[in-house]
């Protein structure tokens, strides 16, 4: 049995090495967490996730920028991977699960990678779809998934364009899924002319929008 | 119904439909108004002041109540913008009664001071079109024989090598006339040695055409003698298409958003360009414009497809496939172009997607391909292309370093006009800026009024280049607060940023500053270019090239010190960067003076080998490391004494 102060040490440790991105040490941490027979559920979301809080955190204060976002991500993904097969299923658990991938005729997957992490980190279950995906793909994943949110990406206004046609094509579906759209060419305009339900313009803030619009859903109140 | 729209301070004034925005009315009426982010609301350049009140003068009464209601994402880029009471964004208030709107002189689109001097070109002369001066024996009833007939044979005894000439619709029909006039001795323009198009009255020495360069921002036309090579006027423009988006994407949304009109707003817009540059330079040489028998086109695949009348949207999506690649030509009549109708338009051919005819321009110009030394060519304009290679092989990439190295999507970026900040250079010691203005001698002293509005392209390199050196930005390109200087300050929503320039110094009465958001702008656009080079190189299996040939108008403006302390380009020795000038406009006069060079540009287009850089793995990784200054773990020996030792090696 693992002691309160050895479990604090890991979950310190796991954050730091996200923080100051240390894929090395974050793999450290997490081989010993399991090692100790810690839970992993524990470590990901006080060590990993709160670890990218503070990443997020200093991305709004323009303290850390993409390149340093996207080594914090790798960092977390060293741990993360040691620690997700022990991740017992938590009863009650809030997390919900989205389909995610970058719109047809588009190859920037930069920002949907960071999402991705930031989701992953929480909890969530991330089905990633990739790039240049397909509409089809999309309706059929959340179909097959029965995700909450569709999350599209587009950095490109003419690759943007496609969301317009794929919003109708899930809804028509599944009415109740949500969709939240994101990229460099998206405003809150592009949300209410296309029918999306939120943007977000960063990371952070979508994993915000993500949270309410599921605990709405949960609650039966959207 | 229709409403009165009055513009200030031009006066202009015109009627138009109820629901009209008022950058619609503008264009309509003829009013240029900045519209940098492509009518989506965000970079709030379209700002104009509401008059209120009745104008007697103008017989109309103004409000802020004849508008569309403010909603709240406009609200938001006015308030970014901190502007002042009744102004609205142009781009989306609809006018629902009469209005009285000024347009402030930062919204306005203004006259760019625009260098693609023509560049020397070596090129053994072999124009397209050629004179032929001839005596024609006179018919009589026993030499019936028809006019084209007789002019055909003369001009085949003339030169064996034209036989079965024909003729232009548009010639033919002034054929008659212009023999008589002559009294049987005519000048025959013949186009690729195969067809009339035109015939002249008596000896006519002069033969020109003229080569354009259509850039994303600007667009500059060299009218050239084809019996010399010489350039004899140049004659350059704003692109006018920039009305509708400031870069290619939000001009090939443009035509997507609006389908019906969309592609041939920007199609005439362009046409009505070429018109005005070959008027203006025809006229200011002393010819007519019908005398230019020729034109040539060097563009991006985009501008390529929108001047076709093609529709760009497919080139716009990946895989990014253009609608053809060879080069095209097309009689001026059936373009609208006014040099002589049968005259030809030829565009040449485009490489990819995002490599066009401007950069097969620069190959035939600089000829990389005919190189033993390895070349990297970086053309640097609203968008980045690189070619790579040498006599073995090419390479090119297209890197979407979007404007913001041209100074738009930067707070205070402005295009070369008067009034820019051109040049800028910081104290490390005391961290105090001191530049220069266009239009305006000698260096600032922060205390005299340099009458500066923004900063262009080139400084906004030196000044990032400037503030890491002085170690004002840190290598992640995060503003140091730990330094202490008053220039040094957060704004009232708590964005880090430097005061190049004091409010009293400036025409626009405010602080002229660089935030962290425009740092990081060009973080993402040095990023893209310098990680395009490094994938290129690696594609090549090499870890240098010899020779960074730097092509594009803006590219000679950069200071290359500058330009490798930011990282736009790997560490090299910079006896080794050579600036080739606007090398697609020299281009565009080579294809023109050559038929050999067409051919040429048409093999080399094609053996070009197109690298599509988000598909390799690690470009995210590379990407995101070449976005610190000046690079995440590469080191810059060329800059012993400019960087710190850390940097260097």
């Amino acid at each position: 049995m693992i002691t309160k102060e050895k479990e604090q040490e890991l979950i310190g440790r796991l954050r730091e090495a996200v923080i100051n991105y240390k894929p090395a040490d974050a793999k450290k941490a997490a081989e010993e967490a399991i090692a100790l027979d810690a839970d992993a559920y524990t470590m990901t979301m006080e060590g990993l996730a709160g670890g990218m809080e503070v990443v997020s955190e200093k991305f709004d204060t323009h303290e850390y920028f993409v390149p340093e976002t996207l080594l914090c991500a790798k960092a977390l993904y060293a741990a993360l991977d040691i620690l997700k097969p022990h991740i017992k299923v938590q009863a009650g658990s809030v997390r919900g699960q989205v389909v995610l991938g970058v719109m047809q005729g588009d190859v920037h997957d930069l920002g949907k990678n960071i999402i991705k992490a930031i989701f992953e980190a929480s909890g969530w279950t991330v089905h990633d779809l990739g790039r240049d995906v397909p509409l089809k793909r999309f309706v059929e994943e959340q179909m097959k998934t029965d995700s909450d949110i569709v999350m599209l990406s587009a950095m490109m206004t003419t690759s943007m364009v496609g969301i317009k046609k794929l919003i109708p094509m899930i809804k028509e579906k599944n009415p109740k899924v949500k969709i939240m759209i994101g990229g460099a060419p998206i405003t809150d305009k592009t949300v209410s002319e296309y029918g999306a339900d939120i943007t977000a313009d960063n990371a952070p803030n979508a994993l915000k929008e993500a949270m309410k619009m599921l605990e709405a859903l949960r609650k039966g109140t959207m | 119904m229709q409403h009165t729209i009055i513009f200030q301070p031009s006066g202009r004034r015109g009627l138009v439909e109820e629901g009209t925005t008022i950058l619609e009315a503008s264009r309509k009426i003829g009013v240029d108004i900045e519209a940098v982010c492509g009518e989506l609301i965000v970079c709030g350049k379209c700002r104009v002041k509401i008059m209120e009140g009745k104008f007697q003068k103008e017989d109309i009464t103004s409000s802020m109540k004849h508008l569309s209601e403010l909603d709240d994402k406009e609200q938001k880029v006015l308030v970014r913008k901190d502007a002042e009471e009744n102004m609205r964004l142009a781009c989306c208030t609809k006018i629902l009664g009469d209005v009285l709107v000024f347009v402030p002189e930062a919204s306005r689109t203004g006259k760019q001071v625009v260098s693609k001097a023509a560049g020397k070109i070596k090129v053994k002369l072999k124009p397209a079109v050629r004179k032929y001066y001839v005596e024609l024996p006179e018919p009589d009833l026993h030499d019936p024989v028809g006019d084209f007939e007789r002019l055909e044979e003369t001009l085949y005894k003339h030169n064996p090598k034209m036989k079965k000439l024909t003729i232009d619709y548009r010639a033919l029909q002034k054929l008659p006339d212009a023999v008589r006039k002559g009294d049987w001795k005519v000048t025959v323009t013949v186009w690729n040695d195969a067809e009339i198009i035109r015939v002249e009255p008596g000896r006519i020495a002069h033969n020109i055409g003229l080569a354009v360069d259509i850039g994303t921002t600007t667009v500059a036309g060299y009218l050239t003698d084809l019996n010399t090579g010489d350039v004899i006027i140049t004659e350059s423009m704003m692109n006018p298409q920039v009305r509708y988006g400031e870069d290619v994407m939000s001009r090939i949304s443009y035509c997507m958003f609006n389908e019906e009109t969309g592609l041939k707003d920007l199609q005439d817009t362009i046409i009505e360009g070429l018109n005005t540059i070959a008027k203006q330079a025809s006229f200011k040489a002393g010819f007519a414009i019908e005398d230019i028998s020729e034109m040539t086109l060097v563009c991006n695949t985009a501008m390529h497809h929108i001047l076709l009348g093609i529709n760009p949207e497919y080139m716009g999506v990946a895989p990014f496939t253009p609608a053809l690649h060879h080069s095209v030509d097309i009689k001026a009549e059936r373009f609208g172009i006014n040099i002589l109708p049968a005259g030809n338009i030829h565009v040449l051919p485009i490489e990819a997607g995002f490599v066009g005819a401007d950069n097969v321009g620069c190959l035939i110009a600089d000829k990389p391909h005919k190189r033993k030394e390895m070349t990297l060519l970086i053309d640097i304009g609203t968008n980045g292309e690189l070619v790579l290679g040498n006599k073995e092989k090419l390479i090119s990439c297209s890197c979407a370093t979007g404007p913001a190295l041209e100074g738009a999507q930067i707070e205070f970026g402005m295009r070369a006009a008067p009034g820019a900040i051109e040049r800028v250079k910081i104290d490390p010691k005391t961290l105090e800026a001191t530049y220069q203005v266009i239009g305006n001698t000698g260096w600032s002293d922060g205390e005299k009024n340099m009458q500066a509005k923004g900063i262009c392209g080139s400084a906004i390199i030196d000044v990032i280049a400037e503030m890491y050196r002085a170690r004002i930005l840190k290598k992640n390109g995060q503003v140091n607060h730990d330094l202490s200087s008053k220039r040094i300050r957060k704004n009232e929503k708590g964005l880090s940023e430097y005061v190049l320039a004091w409010s009293h110094e400036t025409a626009i009465d405010a602080d002229i500053v660089v935030n962290q958001k425009d740092v990081r702008a060009i973080q993402l656009a040095k990023g893209a270019l310098y990680s395009g080079c490094l994938i290129m190189l690696r594609r090549l299996g090499i870890k240098k090239f010899d020779r960074l040939a730097v092509a594009g108008a803006f590219g000679s403006h950069i200071d290359k010190v500058a330009a490798m302390v930011i990282g736009m380009f790997p560490d090299c020795d910079l006896k080794h960067v050579e600036y080739i000038g606007n090398a697609a406009g020299d281009g565009a006069r080579i294809a023109l003076l050559s038929t050999d060079e067409r051919k040429e540009a048409n093999i080399i287009a094609r053996k070009v080998e197109y690298v599509e850089l988000a598909l390799e793995d690690d470009f995210n990784d590379r990407f995101s490391e070449a976005m610190q200054f000046p690079h995440m773990f590469d080191k810059f020996p060329h800059l012993k004494g400019i960087l710190s030792d850390e940097d260097v090696a």
